[in-house]
């Protein structure tokens, strides 16, 4: 009998606690679970916006994503941006965070100089970096030509326009991941250095031996997080270079722009949507995976 | 950390103000009684307001630019005229306005008038939500389709029926700068008669820093300080010339023509303009207003709207119309602004909205001091040729030659995602000419095979 | 307290300067560039200063059709309405994931873990619809509706709650505190890195947004200031100098907000552990 009573204490009590989530668990629902399921169902039909009826394809918008050459050079493109610019940000701001914590004065400084390009909106690192690398009045070319070499055609040749996109993301977000270094590294044991410094190591050896091996794990973390961030570019060929020349600069999402919303074709952009979202999260669980393998190790 | 609040306050605080005060603006100018100080208050605004009359016409386009200003006199004008209309205009850029434009007309929330290209049609006609404009034209309406050159006419038909307007008629010629003409000692209206003279005559104006030409010995490609020409806008540069050669980029029947001999033929030509006879330069990159601003281009393919740019930099320059660079038939890119009017409009708003329309048509005088020629053919041949050259001679040539595009239900994912990509990329380099062509038809022919 | 120079320090302070220079340059040219007369803006950028005018800022703030002021305005309350609301559903959220009893949460919990390694496009099309549907495309709430169920908040602030001690929630118990109450006056406060930290954190994520507020913002004077950048860039490709006038117009305040409150902003993104973009 009292054990019946109390129960219904505990389920009453339990259940306000669901309220708590109630305002959170509609908008998730509306705006996350219910649209992830949707845009599966909406991938398996045929679905231009205007139209009133959606006939259903089973899986040809995925048979044709697989034979769609477009699709495919994106995604070259996406991968080949995403490793360059997280693999650059990363040791950039590694480098840069290892000086900077290990300066006496002026730390601040360089802190607050280093992420100011963080600060701007796409659309504004857009429209300077766009000017930045132009040809023909770019201060890039302006610069090497004091040295005397002849203007390149940054955004407008193959092998370059995506390195240089790249180099205008890491100008712009390498501030972040430095914050988060300098964060590791004050976390770090100081005793491992003094202890290193008294058996006599020079400053290269307690980077290469003592610094990234402690600090291994944030680096990882970094170049995961920014590669998975970074597969998501949009605004860098949105602004500067429309996708061009040619298709050298088309991106996943450039093209799931093109293709949803230039075009109307919201089931085949579903479709976009969905192949990008395989790739990601296996990248994820490959990450899960081999981050758990090295806990391991570690013990 | 207060601080920081109170300033968060303190900003969303005066943008909520300042958001309300906008907003109380425009529905004060949605009223009739108060129109004319609301008028006055939205002028800083790229919504235009002109009359204060009763019935009230909401008119979308997406003349951003100075042209749009243009159009704005003429509405004010016709507003003087008729005291019980009033016209409020809302200016996008195209690319947004497009996507405003689709939705509103979706929603059923469309305007009362709205500018469109004539390529267009199939695009909105096949939606079912433009309004049949054939009671426009005698004997049941106002309008003249003897004003019209016939493919025009034809261009504004969508299976059996006939939709808009047109403003102007607006395309492609070549603009040439007289400084560099006249540097080089040659007679800046010697029209090239065809591809040979062409590239001859682009040769002659291509420098490089020791002012050899192409061809000289010597001539360092890497240094060139003047280019005799520049492959511009494509899309025109490559139907017009693809016309000309007897191509098109598709039958007409579903089936894509862009790996045909023509098509080889004319990409080749321009191609070769770049990488072998090395008159041009590369594309990406290469900004070609402002070169030719700066004298470092002399003949460029422009369209009619690049008017007021020549004006505000205040060039010495002379037009063309577009010269013969293929070998089978004359053949220019032309197209048209086209006024159309929602499927629904009915009553006395239908009849206002006509009567402005008829206004609009029969007063492009003034639309051609923006560049554009007018698509009545009277207007057309009554403009002066020192006011406005560019509407002159180009006009004259699309009368004559002038063609428009196909139109079809995907048009714009067939330009933009079908063949220009692959016409930048092999412009650029990074394809050959038949590489190419055979992708940009198999991408086409995808987007046919599909339909919408 | 006198300090040795040490070389090491020295060579390092170069090489750290060279990189500040550079990492500023391409601001400071572009800002050169808007300050002159606009003819300049189309030849080989020089060291020296080609004169010097405001026109190019009158001129951005005079164009029909360039509504910076309004657009600015947008961009501070979209973003600012937008994380209160954020914080206000996201931290009730995650105070209940991480402190009441409710069988089947962590069922819950490893469910929208799972969206979080769903990339946010994947959403935007049927979301896209449903603003549509609602009739709520040229509104705000079409910007904030959808922001509002920020995940990735819940996972930040869980942690924060976790850490506080129980006693804290035993003492309102025994005052007679509601569950609610607990949570407002007792609770809350005591996350409040944390909060301030998400606060930063998806104030600059909305502030920079793109793609969203470019898909449902068309209305001119509806616009946040990256869309209106975007548009500026695209109308005025010939008028260089303009466009960077107008760059900067939209920069300047986030540097003066920066300026002010580095210290907050750098933490905020040391705590949130992402390094922004």
């Amino acid at each position: 009998m009292k054990r019946n009573k109390l129960t219904m204490y505990k389920v009453k009590d339990i259940g306000g606690n669901y309220l708590f989530l109630l305002p959170f668990l509609v908008f998730f629902c509306t705006f996350t679970i219910g649209p992830i399921l949707y845009s599966f169902f909406m991938s398996l039909h045929r679905w231009p916006i205007l139209a009133k009826e959606h006939p259903f394809v089973g899986l040809d918008n995925y048979r044709a994503l697989l034979k769609d050459k477009i699709w495919w050079q994106a995604l070259r493109n996406t991968l080949y941006f995403a490793t360059l610019t997280a693999v650059t940000t990363t040791i950039f701001s590694f480098v840069l965070s290892n000086f900077i914590n290990n300066l006496k004065r002026g730390a601040n400084f360089y802190r607050f100089v280093f992420y100011t390009p963080v600060v701007l909106s796409v659309a504004a690192m857009g429209i300077v970096m766009g000017w930045t690398f132009n040809t023909q009045y770019g201060i890039v070319n302006a610069f090497i030509g004091l040295f005397g070499i002849a203007p390149v055609n940054w955004l407008g040749s193959k092998e370059l326009v995506i390195p240089s996109l790249s180099l205008a993301s890491v100008w712009w977000g390498f501030g972040g991941p430095m914050i988060i270094f300098l964060a590791g590294f004050q976390n770090l044991p100081s005793s491992y250095f003094e202890a290193a410094r008294i058996d006599g190591a020079n400053n290269r050896i307690i980077f290469f031996k003592l610094t990234i091996p402690l600090m291994a794990p944030s680096i990882l973390f970094i170049i995961i997080t920014q590669f998975i961030a970074h597969l998501q570019v949009f605004g860098q060929s949105y602004l500067i270079t429309g996708g061009g020349p040619g298709r050298e600069s088309y991106t996943t999402i450039y093209y799931l722009y093109q293709t949803a919303w230039r075009y109307y074709r919201m089931g085949y952009g579903s479709t976009i949507a969905i192949g990008l979202a395989v790739i990601i999260f296996t990248i994820t669980i490959i990450q899960y995976l081999v981050g758990n393998k090295r806990a391991k190790v570690e013990y | 950390m207060k601080k920081f609040w109170m300033l968060l306050l303190a900003a969303v605080l005066s943008s909520v103000m300042f958001v309300s005060c906008g907003k109380s603006d425009s529905s004060a100018s949605a009223g009739a009684a108060d129109a004319p100080a609301a008028a006055e208050a939205e002028s800083d605004s790229i919504v235009t307001e002109a009359g204060s009359g009763d019935m009230k016409i909401v008119f979308w386009n997406g003349l951003t630019g100075s042209d749009g200003v243009t159009l704005d006199g003429i509405i004010q004008q016709y507003t003087e005229v008729h005291p019980e209309v009033s016209v409020r205009v809302e200016k996008m850029v195209w690319d947004t306005y497009f996507d405003k434009l689709l939705t509103s007309l979706v929603s059923g929330n469309p305007p009362d008038m709205f500018l469109l290209h004539e390529y267009e049609i199939p695009q909105f006609a096949s939606q079912g939500v433009l309004m049949d404009t054939s009671d426009f034209f005698k004997p049941a309406g106002p309008l003249d389709k003897a004003d019209f050159e016939p493919e025009y006419l034809s261009a504004l038909n969508y299976e059996g029926g006939f939709y808009g307007v047109p403003l102007d008629r607006h395309g492609w010629g070549v603009v040439v700068n007289n400084k560099l003409f006249d540097a080089a000692g040659i007679d800046p209206m010697a029209v090239p008669a065809n591809a040979d003279e062409f590239i001859a005559l682009a040769t002659s104006l291509t420098l490089d820093a020791n002012g050899n030409n192409p061809g000289d010995a010597g001539f360092d490609a890497s240094n060139v300080v003047q280019w005799g020409t520049v492959a511009s806008w494509m899309k025109p540069n490559f139907l017009t010339v693809l016309w000309q050669n007897g191509g098109d980029w598709t039958d007409g029947n579903g089936k894509a023509t862009l790996d045909t001999p023509e098509a080889k033929k004319t990409l080749q030509f321009w191609y070769d303009l770049i990488y072998k006879y090395q008159v041009a330069p590369v594309p990406a990159g290469f900004d070609g207003w402002q070169s030719f601003a700066n004298d470092m281009v002399a003949i460029i393919p422009e369209g009619c709207w690049m008017f007021n740019f020549l004006e505000d930099n205040e060039m010495d320059y002379s037009v063309w119309e577009y010269p013969q660079l293929g070998d089978k038939q004359p053949a220019v890119w032309t197209s048209g602004h086209v006024m159309y009017m929602p499927a629904g409009l009915s009553g006395e708003k239908l009849d206002a909205t006509k009567d402005l329309i008829s206004y609009l048509f029969n007063n492009t005088t003034k639309w051609a001091t923006a560049g554009m020629p007018p698509a009545s053919m009277p207007v057309r041949n009554n403009l002066d040729p020192a006011d406005v050259p560019i509407a002159v001679t180009y006009g004259s040539s699309f009368a004559r030659q002038g063609r428009f595009d196909n139109g079809h239900t995907a048009i714009t994912e067939i330009i933009d995602n079908g063949y220009a990509p692959e016409l930048d990329a092999c412009l650029n380099g990074l394809k050959s000419v038949e590489d190419a062509l055979r992708d940009a038809n198999a991408a086409v022919q995808a987007i046919l095979d599909r339909g919408f | 307290m006198k300090k040795k120079i040490d070389k090491n320090e020295l060579i390092v302070h170069i090489f750290l300067m060279i990189v500040a220079v550079f990492c500023l340059l391409p601001l400071l040219f572009c800002l050169k560039i808007s300050l002159e007369p606009s003819r300049f803006a189309f030849q080989m950028p020089t060291v020296r200063m080609n004169g010097f005018t405001l026109e190019n800022y009158i001129n951005v703030f005079s164009r029909q059709d360039l509504m910076l002021p309004n657009w600015f305005a947008n961009s501070v309350l979209v973003s600012t309405v937008l994380v209160a609301l954020q914080v206000s559903v996201v931290s009730m959220t995650a105070y209940a994931f991480a402190r009441l009893k409710m069988p089947g949460k962590e069922i819950l919990f490893s469910v929208l873990l799972f969206t979080m390694m769903i990339p946010a496009q994947v959403t935007m099309i049927p979301v896209y619809m449903i603003i549509k549907n609602l009739g709520l495309l040229d509104r705000f709430l079409a910007l904030w509706l959808p922001g509002i169920a920020n995940v990735f908040g819940v996972f930040l602030l869980r942690q924060f709650y976790s850490t506080i001690p129980g006693e804290f929630e035993e003492a309102a118990k025994i005052d007679g505190a509601g569950k609610f109450r607990t949570y407002v006056q007792i609770m809350l406060p005591q996350a409040k890195p944390g909060i301030i930290a998400l606060s930063i954190i998806s104030f600059l994520g909305s502030w920079n947004d793109l793609f969203w507020p470019l898909i449902v913002m068309n209305k001119l004077e509806m616009r946040t200031l990256p869309v209106g950048l975007t548009v500026l860039n695209g109308t005025y490709a010939t008028e260089r100098a303009l466009v960077l006038a107008g760059a900067f117009v939209a920069i300047l305040p986030a540097l003066i907000v920066y300026g002010i409150f580095q210290r907050k902003i750098i933490e905020g993104t040391m705590l949130s552990g992402i390094g922004g973009r």
